[in-house]
């Protein structure tokens, strides 16, 4: 495929082969823009406390589970309110296949990082793939109700599976950030960098988000992608036109547990423990949130939404010292604390976002985008 | 753009800027790596002498007591809003703050205050949560006043030992007592469990059923077992059923109380699940000697409807004496809280676990030593700790084997309507036979 | 079989609970063709402030009971008001969401009244119970039947013989040509979410009536989910049965799953009614009598 000078000379909306119109980066915005955020993202643990780029990093995280939840109710159109289910999965998946049997009174085989990443994704997947049929029959509200009680089913069997998962109120390790030798949960040297045990870790989730991220951004751009587009717009006219219903319906179940368990999977390992009562109805509507206010329908936008909601804590508590009548103890004084006030901001956040900017963060940085293409002639 | 965009822009701009601002890496907040310690000392040498490395600055603390002293930072994770302690959480907290407050109005150590407010935190009393809130404070801290929970303080145990953070637990775990940086006060759960077993025969004889509810945990594990020892000892029929946290929860502990009948029903879980389960079955007609650990009492549980119930059957095994009590510790107590609108044992218990952190200070000042490793090193050198009466000063000695170091008194209490608290004392310091002759070679109840 | 009266009458007590709040939920659709996750959060609100008149205030019951429905049927009406006549046209999917956040909002504010205590609603029954042939029964379930069915009683009336009902009843069937009868169907919105408040305040007094009302309280709502599709979306008869039927499988379960199915794992009670929803939606994927969507392309 060869790139029309047209491109190359800066007028960037003049496709001239249809590779080009599909392709990821067909712009040389897009191009530059990727890469200087790639960029921006390499420099961030340098930048910010420890502390700050440990919660970067498991948004980072997150982002590879709101992508994977994206492509099941933003492109295919499949309300899940289960996403925390799948998680869940994934994460106790990832924690007996990885964890170190010497850490953990729990099941846990101490296998390596490239076995239980890939096996934590596989059995969330197998999750997807049962629970995919369910989605086939139930349209619309019964279904988003459905998965909500899957997630109910989901968090009494991780209450009682106390050999796997070590019981309400204990919990257990997640799974060891081994990779061939090298630890991820130690500071240490890499690339000749000497990297604190935060820093590491966001870069591997860096890595990751890249990798899944990437493989997202081309399932929605090729043939499944559309098809879930044509389920999502209209399904019974997408099976007219020969899109099998089950099949794709089962296949975005499917795949948005792979991602859903990997994401659970390097979670858990990140932030060290994992109890059962994590995965609950709440887990499940962060999620939605993440969606929601980054951008249904699209990855950048699940990517944005992560980072919103995750570094939203951290923000409120920056906030509320300059906020009267918020109180930054836990307990007494102020109208609210702390805590209350970032949970209230989440709620209305969600509302606000859903009224004002349905499109979400995506939505915003569109416009911003179109207006600033259009200068000085915007309107 | 339009100028009321501008205006929704702009704040958010501010936000932004803010958020990078604060987060950004200063070179003295840099977290230090436990691997390289020699390095990058955050304030050696003091001018008040003594070495210092983490979570202990010469700035005076935030509303602190005497300006020109330094400041000791300690953290405290507990179980503020939603879990099942909760209404206990809150004075245990309140109590602490109080207590260092009147350390410092005295003068501090060696030349500090000690803040044991701004690094505050709350658990849900989840394991998960425990240990996220947890990294947040570890760089910041020198030790921790308070970790609630034995789940959740085991889940950051490693950390503990990692970083030598000596912390005091808010539960009474048989398991510290073979930690170095636990700081345990009181009897644990599995003497307690055996005491209450051997005081309730010398109530109703040993011709008797036993059933012990307890949470899944290792708070209910480590009771359980304590008191699984004690009825073997007796020749007792005994039998423990799990229960999770939670009052909508407790359907299968009532069927089973009700269904089994036991003579002596042992109770390992909050306060709201006990009388949950106490309540109901009462209601259903069973009848018994009901014993709660320590942590299954809360004065508020007077006002719900199955008062009755408790005031004829309820007795705590707690570890010391209630808020009414008269020791010299009690009292300082009392004067430091003032007017409280609700009293609780939970504010004696914060004030009965800060002693032994008190002493601890004291000596590594003492050794010129506030580093984590110097206060570590004083811990394990304590053999007392002055408790100002509320426990015999040998309470307090965590250099000896915990075979004989270890606590091994409780203290009976029943239904009082007219004391404050709810219970008062019926049965004072004792070890039952039980305890007296188990060997703690080990956890009562393995943890991890 | 004492066992087993006891535990048909609490389950009793308690799906009465679970039906009014699924009336709530089934009114709000019906009209508004929308599902409001918020109805938790009405229930605690409700709750918290039967709490307030009966315990607080001290006054009576019943009085209470109609101050707090009064309270939260204005809860309702502002919060369809504010958060929900902007997204009039939007997508069903999104309005639930929101719903969803308003809950969050809501809870928040209702959980930090209550504190870290509980707070019991103070009501004439109390622990006592009645005995029947050797059977306890708590006077409370009684009274939570009794005032449940008062309730449906006064709602089927209310629909089937004023002129509202009709209104709200002709809404439900057609938006539009009842806009083109001159029902004003942004009233009829608001009405039937001060309907579900006041539905949602007589549960939420009941749930405080016993051990309080504490942060947790609010999950007790999310079992009318199953109640709801067990009965079917959009019908009314449904909800109430529906109700009934997830309190008594509860409360059998409840009684009986310790001795025969141990290993369905402790307090299985607590998650039997999604079992019983994923049952019959497999079967009936419109619920028991809820009516089958036309889709058209």
């Amino acid at each position: 495929m060869n790139r029309p000078r047209s491109a190359g000379r800066g007028r960037p909306l003049l496709y001239t082969s249809y590779a080009q119109d599909i392709a990821m980066f067909n712009t040389p915005g897009k191009r530059w823009g990727v890469a200087a955020l790639f960029a921006l993202a390499l420099l961030a643990p340098f930048a910010f406390n420890d502390d700050v780029v440990l919660i970067l990093a498991l948004a980072l995280v997150a982002a590879i589970g709101a992508i994977g939840l994206n492509l099941v109710t933003g492109y295919a159109g499949q309300v899940s309110l289960g996403h925390a289910f799948f998680l869940g999965i994934g994460t106790y998946a990832g924690a007996v296949l990885g964890g170190d049997p010497e850490a953990t009174r729990a099941l846990a085989f101490g296998l390596p990082m490239v076995v239980w990443i890939p096996g934590a994704g596989l059995v969330a997947a197998l999750a997807g793939l049962i629970v995919g049929p369910l989605a086939t029959r139930l349209r619309g509200l019964y279904l988003a109700i459905v998965t909500l009680g899957l997630v109910f089913l989901g968090g009494h069997l991780f209450k009682e599976a106390r050999f796997i998962t070590g019981g309400i109120g204990a919990g257990r390790r997640g799974a060891a950030l081994d990779f061939f030798g090298y630890r991820f949960d130690q500071a240490g040297p890499l690339l000749g960098l000497d990297l604190t045990r935060a820093q590491k870790q966001y870069v591997l989730a860096l890595v990751l988000l890249s990798i899944f991220a990437v493989l997202g951004r081309n399932l929605a751009r090729s043939g499944v992608g559309r098809a879930f587009s044509a389920i999502r717009d209209r399904d019974i006219a997408a099976e007219v036109i020969g899109v099998g219903l089950t099949k794709y319906k089962v296949l975005a179940f499917t795949i948005s547990s792979f991602y859903a368990g990997v994401a659970g999977a390097v979670f858990y390992s990140i932030a060290g423990v994992v109890e059962p009562t994590a995965f609950n109805l709440l887990l499940s509507v962060q999620y939605i949130a993440m969606i929601l206010i980054g951008g249904v329908a699209t990855i950048s936008g699940s990517i944005m939404g992560a980072i919103f909601i995750m570094t939203l804590a951290r923000v409120t508590q920056e906030i509320a010292h300059y906020i009267p009548y918020i109180s930054t103890q836990a307990i007494g004084g102020g109208l609210i604390n702390v805590f209350q006030l970032e949970a209230i901001l989440y709620g209305l956040l969600i509302i606000g976002f859903l009224i004002f900017e349905p499109r979400g963060l995506f939505g915003i940085w569109f416009r911003t985008r179109n207006y600033w293409k259009g200068w000085p002639f915007s309107y | 753009m339009s100028p009321k965009k501008r205006w929704t822009y702009l704040p958010l701009l501010l936000v932004v800027l803010a958020l990078v601002a604060a987060g950004c890496r200063a070179a003295e907040q840099e977290m230090q790596p436990p691997e390289d310690q020699e390095q990058e000392p955050a304030g050696d040498d003091d001018a008040q002498g003594a070495q210092t490395d983490v979570g202990v600055t010469e700035e005076p603390c935030p509303n602190a007591v005497n300006e020109d002293n330094g400041c000791i930072y300690l953290g405290i994770i507990s179980d503020l809003t939603v879990g099942p302690f909760a209404p206990l959480a809150g004075p245990i907290t309140e109590a602490q703050a109080a207590f260092w407050r009147r350390v410092n109005e005295v003068g501090g150590i060696a030349g500090y205050d000690i803040d044991a407010t701004t690094y505050v935190r709350d658990n849900e009393f989840n394991a998960e949560v425990h240990n996220r809130v947890f990294q947040e404070i570890r760089g910041e801290v020198l030790a921790l006043a308070q970790t609630l929970g034995s789940s959740p303080t085991l889940a950051i145990l490693d950390d503990m030992r990692d970083d030598s953070i000596v912390g005091a637990p808010a539960s009474w775990n048989s398991a510290w007592e073979f930690e170095d940086v636990i700081l345990e006060s009181g009897a644990n759960y599995c003497f307690e469990s055996m005491n209450g077993v051997d005081w309730a025969t010398e109530q109703v004889g040993t011709d008797i059923s036993l059933l012990h509810i307890h949470f899944p945990d290792d708070y209910g594990n480590d009771a359980a077992a304590g008191s699984e020892i004690a009825a073997q000892a007796h020749g007792i029929e005994y039998s423990a059923q799990e229960t999770p946290p939670g009052r909508d929860q407790q359907a299968g502990a009532i069927e089973a109380v009700v269904s089994q009948s036991p003579d002596v029903l042992f109770i390992t879980t909050g306060p709201q699940e006990m009388v949950e389960i106490v309540g109901r079955a009462a209601a259903r007609g069973w009848q018994g000697l009901v014993l709660g650990s320590g942590p299954t009492w809360n004065p508020a549980l007077l006002g719900t409807d199955a008062a009755p119930a408790l005031e004829a059957m309820y007795h705590q095994v707690g570890p010391w004496g209630t808020w009414g009590t008269d020791t010299a510790g009690h009292q300082a107590m009392r004067d430091a809280l003032g007017d409280v609108s609700e009293i609780n044992d939970g504010y004696t218990a914060g004030w009965v676990w800060s002693y032994p952190m008190r002493a601890a200070l004291e000596a590594a000042a003492e050794n010129g030593d506030l580093t984590r490793e110097g206060l570590l090193q004083a811990v394990s050198a304590l053999t007392e700790v002055d408790y100002e009466g509320m426990l015999p000063n040998e309470a307090g000695n965590y250099a000896d084997e915990p075979e004989q170091g270890a606590f091994r008194q409780s203290i009976i209490a029943g239904v009082d309507t007219e004391s404050e608290t709810g219970v008062s004392t019926i049965e004072d310091f004792f070890t039952g036979p039980t305890a007296e002759e188990h060997a703690l070679d080990g956890p009562c109840y393995e943890l991890g | 079989m004492t066992r087993f009266v006891q535990s048909v009458v609490t389950g009793f007590g308690f799906g009465s609970i679970y039906a009014l709040l699924a009336l709530g939920f089934v009114i709000i659709y019906k009209s508004t063709l929308v599902i409001s996750f918020a109805q938790p959060s009405l229930m605690v609100i409700g709750g918290l402030l039967s709490y307030f008149f009966a315990t607080v205030l001290g006054l009576n019951f019943f009085l209470a009971l109609l101050l707090a429905m009064a309270a939260a049927a204005l809860v309702g009406v502002i919060v369809e008001r504010s958060a929900l006549r902007p997204m009039i046209g939007k997508p069903v999917f999104v309005v639930a969401i929101i719903t969803i956040g308003v809950d969050i909002v809501l809870r928040i504010v209702a959980n930090r009244f209550i504190g870290p205590r509980p707070r019991p609603v103070r009501d004439p029954w109390g622990l006592s119970s009645l005995e029947i042939g050797g059977v306890f029964i708590q006077q409370r379930s009684l009274a939570m039947v009794a005032v449940t069915g008062v309730v449906v009683v006064a709602l089927a009336v209310f629909f089937k013989y004023s002129r509202t009902g009709l209104a709200m009843r002709a809404t439900a069937l057609d938006q539009e040509t009842s806009l083109a009868q001159g029902i004003s169907v942004g009233t009829v919105f608001a009405l039937s979410w001060a309907l579900a408040g006041a539905l949602a305040a007589v549960a939420g007094t009941f749930v405080g009536a016993g051990s309080g009302l504490d942060q947790q309280s609010w999950i007790i709502a999310l079992k009318a989910l199953p109640a709801i599709i067990l009965g079917g979306l959009d019908s009314l008869p449904g909800a109430v049965i529906g109700g009934l039927t997830v309190g008594i499988v509860e409360s059998l379960v409840a009684t009986y799953q310790g001795q025969y199915a141990p290993w369905l794992g402790a307090n299985f009670s607590v998650v039997s009614p999604y079992v019983i929803m994923l049952i019959v939606l497999l079967i009936r994927p419109y619920g028991l009598f809820g009516t089958p969507e036309v889709k058209r392309v």
